[in-house]
């Protein structure tokens, strides 16, 4: 059997900006109350145009889990380290706080835990799928803007998404080769 | 047994001349508000004591480990000269400079051993779990490494039967070699954040070790100043003469490095680089940049080299502070420069908070107190030195 | 459910040994580099996990929410992936309650007041105290104002709501006060006029969606706000008129910045373009409806061109809207949204939309706006005494008593007429309207009110005008409130009865209507933290006490007490909850069952249903029983048979902005904003400004101002932005809170009871919160 390669498809345009999954992953991942702790977030990207005029994109986004991993390459410990699937992940014992992984890291996706004493992230809610369930954010959402899935099997969700939509990648080039993608 | 002892003994005395005890108490009172700190953070915890966010994770003690240990290499690399290829003249201040070497990189370990959320895991995951492509591995590497040999050094420079001086230059050279390596390399920890253009190239490789080794000869000039009472002997004039020669043709290559620098980061906008180098030139750090670099790092001390002709030795020891105090906001800028430009906009949501579009940061009382333990540290430990050993080494 | 928990990792023998255990204890596992995969994922503590069925309680909707349990504790509400109502989603409020058993602001124990009113000085006392001193004032009230009503009743809906119904119909007090007024109820009036019921939108399978006013991409409503972006058909066009930008507004095909209470105009035009052009559906028309020809005659001078001067959008996008509306019926759904206290005369603007669906035929078939259907469940019948000492309600005579309330402006053109001359215009007796009861307590006429109780309403925050809802709680010998947080109006009571919460609690089952009817109940989640009761325990433990004093009985028949005690007392309140609940389900087999597992009963598989009044010969709840174009009650009562154009109230002084109100998806009304989870995302509210007219002002993004209407005036700070219209200005309810108890909002933003005047709107009995001028100066 293949190799699992896990990743989320965003279709934004349906997205309501309404923080369910902003929540959830917060109850789901022990992530405290707190301005600077959050794993994913939803932005308003800046208002186009003019009144009356007016057009507004909402932009969720999280850990890209890049193939070509900016902050699992500069860790000394290997706390952070890359699953099989491609999941980048931070083993909390193994942190010791250098935050070399935040000031590397792009999409400014990490933060310190109180929760672990360590540097932590999106997981892809790995706890979660290793059950056979989905992410939070992407279970809790009304109108179904993330799809989680393997890309390599060609019938998933996100396969299918790829394959028939235009889609796009944030900051391509840094050339992180992100996975989470976003259809268009 | 007793010989060893009366060994000892030729070591120490009291040095009544040297006008240690105003900087031993100012080491002591510094000491003291930097174990308050470190009580702070053991109580409230980093996250609470700090003033370093999510967005700039590095700060205030970040910058100052980097001006403690790269001044110690900077001191290492001179010393290396003497020792190792035959400057002679500087074989005259080898046990100054081993010892202020030796402190100097202890200061910096406090900065960053209270930096590090989990200082010890390192220690022993450096040897369980060590990542060698990250750079940090090679930091904590290349530093340990260059502690064990300065300490080595100290002990073969003390020894009170004798210096070993083949194993001494031995000694220096590696110190040399391995301090431009630490060096170099922590230029390469800042090059290795992807997101962070402003920090990549050869640059700052080279521009740490060639400030460093202006620094080290700028705190040389400072050091003898002091102890000399600003009345430096004879006997280290050719010294005094050939740090500031070495001090200025550093600077010169500083200046030079830090224009073309400046430059590419401009004329083609790129990106987070280009906003970095102007939050230098005219953002939120140009009061540091233009005041703090330029012109007490670069202009001023160079000023008062050519001034001094290399012969005036006040005027260089002059040269030397406004030089080490232009360097720690030279640091500092370096630090936090890169990591003003954010990440991410900071649009509604975004949880990105910015200030004219960048982000934002101001040490906290807790980093600057942590800053003192390291400078308390230093002047505690070599002042103390300086009233009790013996450090004006015969020439060899 | 899934209850394994996966636990692959310290694959690491003992037999490592036991020195390097001891030097690097937990790190064991690091002396050998982890083989791929063996990672262990799992971050729940050890133990019992359980996933427990039940239905949310943070807002109106009642989503289908699944309980996380770990070791008896709540670790996260997971959405309910199938339930047919919401669709398996959960918003960031039915996620955030999950910490509301923990909250350290929740009430914990009954509190009695020692201080005065409002100085926030409270006494512990035990339920026994507690229902002992609540029986014994409703006695001292009985017994010194010989009236029943002079206890007024006021609640919102919920599942335990029924059970406040036992105290109230026990007590036999016909002053009952609702939330419909301040939310749906001119809507309600409006579509009830036309169809004589209130519909649903089909938004799952409309090809052509017309929204005027409604965001619901931020004011969630369940199945709608899901549908309306993930179950949409492809192709689907969205046009929405809003005076703000809002997130809907940000989904839509074409966003009109509609001038304030024109959208009657508007669809008045649509009206004209689609009769005028043929474009109507002649044979529902003709089957359903009764009153075209007085339709066809009155929209003849509503022509787009006349609208475009009203409503401020261009007539021939006027004209287009209406063909491609035309165009794509019965498939086409002008929204009839929700909370619709908007303006005066807001009915008319309900009743208009409601012919535009008719004469187009978009009624009662897929895509269109289709009729409730609903799951009956069997109900108690039971008879509560008849008292003596009950006198009608306080509002009866409400057309003199609200004469202050209705603006001149807006009395014109039906002077005189229009004003409900029942007891609360035409909605139920129970539900009353706010502002009318109000101003009857106010006026002590024609007796006084002088007790209060108030179940999960929030009146001091809710209902616009606070300075008069302050007067009236002054007015009271008594007031009593039963409440989960210390909100604004618990803080002003002399007792505070705490009342489980939702996850805590069994509730009774519900059917809720819709074109996906269903019925829901709650059981617990996990077990009660606090010494907190429900609703039905709460009830049961008054009325107890009640009984125990002769006086509160003595003007009934001593028959209909023992009646009374053996049918509501001893065979309801005296029993298990889901005795109860079982009795409501007794007509569906396995429903009780079912609820318990999976936290919904559906029949049929939970299909739409569509088509129940599209048969000739069915009857309307109408006068006719037709489908009224030409409403014939309304023509009996004097109002407009036809809803002809009414204009909108307009500033008395130039630099004033008409305040608008609205939600975020992340709070719901005042009862959320102190939730930590949902704080974060917003812990103050500010006001939208156009960008020009932060200009003209002077006024900065981000910085305080000042805003004041006639009736009070608040420090806010500014959103200055182009998604809102000029002449307009907004902000979020919830915020500036008078109650310590709401810790982290208590007086940080600004309240809008504190600014809306008391405009009310005359058929439904239903407030006016958008007919509020206000000016903005820096603070």
């Amino acid at each position: 059997m293949e190799k699992k390669r896990y990743a989320i498809v965003l279709d934004t345009k349906k997205c309501l900006n309404c923080k369910a999954c902003t929540v959830a992953c917060k109850f789901e991942n022990y992530v405290p109350v707190g301005d600077d702790t959050y794993r994913i977030w939803v932005t308003e990207l800046p208002l186009q145009g003019k009144f009356p005029h007016l057009h507004q994109d909402f932009q969720p986004s999280q850990c890209q889990h890049c193939e070509n991993t900016p902050c699992e390459k500069v860790c000394p410990t290997k706390a952070t380290f890359k699953t099989p699937e491609g999941v980048v992940l931070v083993d909390y014992e193994k942190c010791i706080l250098c935050k070399a992984c935040m000031t590397a890291c792009p999409y400014d996706a990490r933060f310190v835990s109180e929760h672990h004493e360590a540097v932590e992230k999106c997981t892809f809610c790995m706890h979660r799928v290793s059950e056979g369930r989905e992410p939070a954010c992407v279970e809790t959402c009304p109108v179904r803007v993330r799809e989680f899935g393997d890309l390599n099997d060609p019938n998933s969700r996100v396969s299918r998404l790829l394959s028939s939509r235009p889609y796009m990648q944030l900051k391509p080039e840094k050339n992180t080769r992100p996975r989470l993608f976003y259809v268009l | 047994m007793s010989t060893r002892i009366d060994n000892l003994r030729s070591l120490i005395r009291v040095n009544r001349d040297v006008p240690a005890i105003p900087f031993i108490a100012a080491g002591f009172v510094l000491l003291v508000l930097g174990l308050i700190g470190v009580a702070r953070v053991i109580f409230e915890g980093h996250e609470a004591v700090y003033g370093v966010t999510r967005q700039v994770p590095w700060g205030l003690l970040i910058a100052t480990y980097a001006y403690f240990v790269i001044t110690s290499t900077g001191l290492a690399f001179i010393g290396g000269l003497g020792h190792a290829f035959g400057f002679h003249q500087f074989a005259g201040l080898s046990k100054r400079i081993v010892l202020l070497a030796f402190i100097v990189l202890l200061a910096g370990f406090t900065q960053i051993g209270m930096e590090l959320g989990h200082p010890f895991r390192l220690m022993y995951l450096l040897i369980l779990s060590p990542h060698f492509s990250a750079p940090i591995v090679w930091m904590g590497i290349f530093y340990g490494i260059e502690l064990a040999i300065l300490g080595l050094e100290l002990l073969v420079i003390f020894n009170p039967a004798g210096t070993n001086h083949k194993l001494a230059a031995i000694l220096g050279f590696l110190a040399l070699v391995v301090g431009v390596l630490a060096t170099s390399n922590l230029g390469f920890v800042f090059g290795s954040l992807t997101a962070r253009p402003f920090f990549h190239g050869i640059y700052f490789p080279t521009f740490l070790v060639v400030s460093g080794i202006a620094g080290g000869a700028a705190l040389l000039l400072l050091v003898y100043n002091i102890v000399y009472k600003f009345n430096v002997p004879e006997q280290f004039k050719e010294a005094m003469n050939s740090l500031g020669k070495l001090m200025g043709l550093c600077i010169s290559i500083m200046i030079f490095l830090s224009f073309w620098k400046v430059l590419s980061s401009l004329y083609t906008e790129p990106q987070e680089a280009y906003d970095a180098v102007i939050t230098l030139l005219r953002g939120p750090l140009y009061a540091n940049f233009w005041i703090g670099e330029v012109l007490m790092a670069l202009v001023l001390p160079l000023a008062l080299l050519i001034v001094s002709k290399a012969r005036e030795i006040k005027t260089m020891g002059l040269a030397g502070l406004t030089f080490l105090i232009g360097m720690f906001f030279t640091r500092y800028d370096f630090i936090v420069a890169g990591q003003l430009p954010p990440m991410r906009a900071g649009n509604e949501g975004s949880g990105v908070e910015t200030i004219n579009g960048l982000m934002h940061y101001t040490p906290s009382s807790g980093e600057w107190m942590i800053f003192f333990l390291g400078l308390g540290l230093f002047l505690f430990l070599y002042f103390l030195s300086e009233r009790f050993l013996i450090l004006d080494a015969d020439a060899h | 459910m899934n209850n394994k928990i996966m636990s692959r990792r310290k694959f690491l023998g003992l037999s490592t040994g036991a020195v390097a255990g001891a030097l690097f204890g937990p790190h064991l596992n690091l002396l050998m580099a982890a083989p791929e995969g063996t990672f262990d994922y799992s971050i729940l503590p050890k133990g019992k996990r359980e996933y427990i069925a039940s239905n949310c309680d943070m807002c109106v909707n009642k989503c289908g929410i699944i309980g996380e349990v770990v070791n008896g504790k709540l670790h996260k509400i997971n959405p309910n992936p199938k339930n047919v109502k919401s669709r398996g989603m959960l918003c960031a409020k039915g996620n955030a309650g999950a910490a509301i058993p923990y909250s350290p602001d929740r009430l914990k124990t009954p509190l009695l007041r020692t201080g005065k009113r409002g100085e926030g000085k409270w006494k512990e006392i035990s339920w026994d105290e507690a229902f002992k001193y609540v029986a014994k004032n409703l006695a001292d009230l009985k017994q010194k104002y010989e009236n029943r009503s002079s206890v007024a009743f006021a609640s919102t809906e919920g599942f335990q709501e029924e059970f406040y119904y036992y105290l109230v119909n026990s007590f036999g007090s016909l002053n009952t006060v609702r939330h419909t007024t301040l939310c749906l109820s001119t809507n309600i009036q409006g579509w009830s006029s036309v169809f004589g019921s209130f519909p649903d939108a089909d938004l799952a399978n409309a090809e052509y969606v017309i929204m005027l006013g409604s965001d619901r991409a931020q004011a969630l409503i369940t199945p709608d706000s899901v549908d309306f972006q993930r179950y949409k058909p492809k192709g689907q066009k969205l046009i929405v008129l809003d005076p703000r930008f809002t997130e809907t507004g940000a989904k839509a095909d074409r966003w009109y910045p509609i001038k304030p209470r024109t959208d009657q105009g508007f669809v008045l035009a649509m009206l004209h373009v689609i009769i005028s052009e043929n474009l109507y559906d002649r044979e529902f028309v003709e089957t359903y409806t009764h009153g075209f020809d007085e339709l066809k005659e009155m929209v003849k001078e509503y022509t787009p061109e006349w609208a475009e001067k009203k409503c401020e959008i261009p007539a021939d996008d006027i004209r287009q809207i209406a063909r491609e509306f035309a165009d794509h019926a019965p498939r086409s759904v002008i929204y009839p949204g929700r909370r619709s206290s908007f303006y005066s005369h807001e009915v008319y603007v309900r009743q208009t939309f409601a012919i535009l669906a008719a004469v187009c035929g978009c009624w009662d078939t897929k895509g269109a706006v289709v009729p409730k259907a609903s799951i009956p469940l069997t109900t108690h019948e039971i008879m509560f005494p008849f008292f003596g000492q009950t006198m009608d309600r306080v509002d009866k005579d409400a057309v003199n008593l609200v004469k202050d309330v209705v603006p001149s402006a807006v009395q014109c053109p039906m002077i005189g007429t229009g004003l409900p001359n029942d007891s609360c215009a035409f909605l139920s007796e129970k539900d009353g309207s706010w502002v009318t009861f109000r101003e009857a307590v106010l006026k002590d006429d024609p007796y006084p009110v002088r007790g209060f109780f108030c179940f999960k309403q929030n009146p001091v925050q809710a209902v616009p005008n606070v300075q008069k809802t302050m007067k009236m709680l002054e007015k009271m010998d008594f007031i009593c409130v039963i409440e989960q947080q210390m909100s604004d109006t618990a803080w002003y009571a002399d007792i505070v009865l705490p009342h489980s919460t939702y996850l805590e609690s069994w509730d009774p089952a519900h059917s809720l209507g819709g074109i996906w009817p269903i019925v829901e109940m709650r059981q617990p989640v996990i077990k009660p933290l606090f010494d907190t009761k429900t609703m039905f325990e709460i009830s049961g433990g008054i009325i107890h006490e009640m009984l125990k004093i002769p006086s509160l009985w003595d003007d009934i028949e001593p028959s209909d007490l023992e009646d009374f005690k053996k049918n509501v007392v001893e065979d309801i309140l005296d029993k298990p909850i889901q005795d109860y609940i079982k009795h409501q389900l007794s007509k569906y087999p396995g429903a009780y069952e079912q609820l318990l597992k999976e936290g919904f009963y559906t029949v049929d598989g939970g299909k739409p249903v569509y088509g129940t009044t599209r048969k000739p010969g069915f009857l309307f709840k109408s006068k006719t029983g037709k489908i009224e174009l030409f409403n014939e009650r309304y023509k009996e009562f004097g109002l407009f048979p036809l809803p002809k154009y009414c204009e909108p109230l307009k500033p008395q002084d130039p630099g004033e902005y008409r305040f608008l109100v609205g939600r975020n998806a992340w709070n719901t009304h005042t009862s959320t904003q102190n939730n930590p989870y949902l704080w974060e995302i917003q812990k103050e509210n500010s006001v939208w400004l156009n960008t020009g007219e932060a200009k003209k002002l002077g006024i900065a993004d981000g910085e305080y101002v000042r805003i004041k209407s006639k009736i009070g005036e608040q420090r806010i700070k500014a959103y200055v932005t182009e998604k809102i219209r000029p002449d307009c200005v907004f902000y979020v309810n919830g915020y500036g809170m008078k109650s310590p108890g709401m810790s982290r909002v208590y007086k940080s933003g600004a309240s809008e009871a504190e600014i809306i005047d008391d405009v009310l709107d005359t058929i439904s009995g239903g407030v006016c919160m958008h007919e509020t001028f206000v000016t903005i100066n820096k603070a």
